[in-house]
């Protein structure tokens, strides 16, 4: 491999070994003192830190894209080099960027986790409060408070049998399975990954309902649009393209290059994909690309102040 | 600095470094306006629909006593969620001034802390944090069907008068856009993927298409930072286009205006490459070694995935293909080349090349050799 994903750096240790213990609880200690000294500063000193957090964090990646990453191990005279060896301190800096990337990549999504938590709390608060004061509808409330806990329940004990029960393995094969397997299985595949499908189908009928509201003819661009729409509904319906192309194809000249040939629902269709579609979607996402650059600009150097830039 | 030289990382190989520097460009657009802008209070930003019929929206929920609906995606805490929560202050500042109830739902645990943090601080500034109630911000679900469930479930029992959908949404969009149009819901929507738009704009009464989500701060606040950079915007967006038709005119002239050139072979080969030499398609041979290649174009470069080791070429994120090289003529010396054609020693490579001739003129030239999805 080119880069130096399996060799030791600052970023990893041995499984188990006193080091990792170490630099664990060097860590947690860091942690939870950033966390106490955040809580005590006053609100100007509080911004100050998380200002220069969001910039260092920022810093990390503007790094990573701009400093250059070691190119594939060759020499000045092109013989292969020991991937593992940083040949200088240019490259020493590309190793550790590219070693750390993961790492830094898992601090958002530890942050991310400690979150559920006040997520699952809300919910529960919300829905906790609905049922006990008995207020509308706390019927629904009831029914999703039971859904959360059984599918903890049902799922932490169904991980555990299957990570560090007596024989994990045996349990891949449905014949070996017990109650809980079964319950996991019919909460999951069986409920959710059904209700998950069924909300989904429902576009279909939602598609067809806004379909017909924005395509009633009301002006002229709407008339475009569902003329455009026509075309392409019925360039995508096969029965319908085959005789319309045949027809077109019938054509004297139109299949050797006369001008009937550029009439075919295919040609039509690529024709408004090619020259109408995808050119503005590209400068849609042109303006949505450089907006999110503004945007983030503004968050790494703290330009953007609180809520709606109050 | 050699051909070898640390410095020259894989990013700036080839034409690597023209995308690294453009980007630096808008970058300084960018900054140079937010700087510029804070001198002059008075620039012009044109009229948004979406955003004048913000007021609109929250004073007919005041009118009917109907709560306000926001959403700001299903997305991660990101420049997106964070600018509809910037949108959302303003929305629930407003809000607040007319005691209307506002409910805004997360599908992200961090977007929700985050949001929560925000509303507070917009019902603080108005002097009317009393009016705050922490369950108007609600985390639904993070699992993408149950949240528009639990949107579209909360819209038909609170009967929502005003819906904003602004973030990132991906199929959920319709479900939210037609079960509050059912309620009767003035609905301003904006979605940075570009493939909900369209069901926003067939849905919805007011879409803020493309980067006039973007713009919706700096519209809204007037703030000086906010518009410098919205101008910083314009002026990338202007760099951009110039480059696309530079391009354009670029390609014309390449492929030729009066006698084009097409394409007129697309092939697969597999080819045993027992040395280190260096590869690239020729015109007129399947492959050759670098010092043959002189003078020939190279049109575009492609590896299958699993045939070559990564330390061979520069990959990018998804492994699968090099770079596109543009159409280029190779030219003694040309090192770079060199490098991305380079294979390992006694690997077979699979190369898919495209050449671009001029078609005899009394010819058709046969159809492709290589099977569609292969390309």
């Amino acid at each position: 491999m080119l880069f130096a994903q399996v060799q030791k750096s600052f970023w990893n240790e041995e499984s188990g070994s006193s080091a990792l213990y170490i630099k664990l609880i060097l860590a947690l200690v860091v942690g939870f003192a950033t966390m106490a000294l955040l809580l005590r500063m006053p609100p100007r000193g509080r911004r100050a830190v998380v200002v220069g957090i969001t910039f260092l964090s920022g810093l990390f990646y503007v790094a990573f894209y701009l400093w250059p990453k070691p190119l594939p191990g060759v020499d000045g005279t092109g013989a292969p080099l020991d991937p593992a060896k940083p040949r200088d301190f240019v490259e020493y800096v590309g190793f550790y960027l590219k070693d750390a990337l993961p790492i830094v990549a898992d601090f958002s999504n530890i942050l991310s986790t400690f979150l559920l938590g006040l997520g699952v709390f809300s919910i529960i608060r919300i829905h906790g409060r609905k049922l006990i004061r008995r207020q509308t509808d706390w019927g629904f409330s009831l029914v999703l408070m039971f859904s959360v806990l059984l599918m903890v329940v049902v799922g932490y004990i169904n991980y555990w049998q299957t990570h560090y029960g007596p024989d994990p393995s045996k349990l891949e094969l449905p014949r070996n399975w017990s109650f809980v397997q079964y319950a996991n299985d019919l909460l999951f595949n069986g409920l959710l990954q059904q209700m998950d499908a069924a909300m989904f189908s429902l576009i279909a009928f939602y598609i067809l309902s806004a379909a017909y509201r924005a395509f009633r003819i009301r002006s002229v661009e709407a008339t475009i649009l569902l003329a455009t729409a026509l075309i392409v509904i019925f360039s995508l319906m096969g029965v319908v393209a085959f005789f319309w192309d045949k027809g077109v194809n019938g054509i004297s000249g139109a299949t050797t290059g006369g001008i009937a040939g550029n009439f075919t629902l295919t040609e039509v269709y690529t024709w408004i994909k090619q020259n109408v579609q995808d050119p503005s979607i590209r400068a849609i996402d042109f303006g949505v690309g450089i907006g999110a650059l503004a945007m983030g600009l503004r968050l790494w150097l703290s330009l953007e102040r609180g809520g709606a830039s109050a | 600095m050699n051909e070898h030289s640390s410095w020259r990382g894989v990013q700036y190989l080839d034409t690597g470094w023209v995308g690294i520097a453009f980007t630096m460009m808008l970058v300084l657009f960018i900054l140079f306006n937010i700087k510029r802008a804070g001198k002059n209070q008075n620039l012009f930003i044109r009229r948004i629909a979406g955003l004048n019929a913000i007021d609109e929206a929250i004073g007919r929920a005041t009118e009917m006593g109907r709560p306000v609906l926001m959403v700001p995606g299903i997305g991660d805490l990101n420049a997106i969620s964070v600018q509809a929560l910037n949108i959302f202050a303003y929305v629930s500042k407003t809000a607040a001034r007319f005691s209307s109830p506002i409910r805004l739902c997360c599908g992200n645990a961090a977007v929700f802390t985050v949001a929560q943090e925000i509303i507070r601080d917009a019902y603080q500034q108005e002097g009317m944090v009393d009016r705050y109630d922490p369950d108007s911000v609600r985390f639904l679900s993070d699992r993408q069907f149950a949240f528009a469930a639990s949107v579209s479930g909360l819209i038909l029992r609170e009967k929502a008068a005003a819906a904003f959908f602004l973030g990132e949404f991906f199929a959920e969009s319709l479900i939210f856009a037609e079960t509050a149009n059912s309620v009767g819901a003035i609905q301003i929507a904006s979605s940075t993927q570009s493939t909900q738009t369209p069901f926003f704009i067939a849905a919805c009464d007011y879409v803020l298409i493309g980067d006039e989500f973007y713009a919706a701060s700096a519209y809204l606040t007037r703030k000086p930072v906010l518009v410098g950079s919205l101008i910083g915007q314009d002026w990338s967006k202007m760099a951009v286009g110039g480059l696309v038709l530079l391009g354009a005119i670029g390609l014309t002239v390449q492929m030729g205006v009066f006698s084009p050139k097409t394409i007129s072979r697309t092939a697969q080969d597999t080819v045993d490459v027992p040395t280190t030499i260096s590869v690239v398609a020729k015109k007129d041979g399947p492959y050759a070694p670098y010092e043959q290649a002189i003078g020939t174009t190279v049109h575009t470069f492609a590896l299958k995935k699993g045939q070559v080791e990564e330390s061979d070429v520069p990959l990018t994120e998804d492994g699968q293909k090099v770079p596109m090289i543009a159409p280029r003529v190779i030219t003694a010396g040309d090192t770079d080349v060199m490098r991305l054609f380079k294979p390992q020693k006694d690997k077979t490579v699979s190369v898919l090349r495209e050449q671009i001739d001029k078609p005899p003129k009394d010819q058709i030239v046969p159809g492709t050799d290589v099977p569609e999805e292969d390309k």
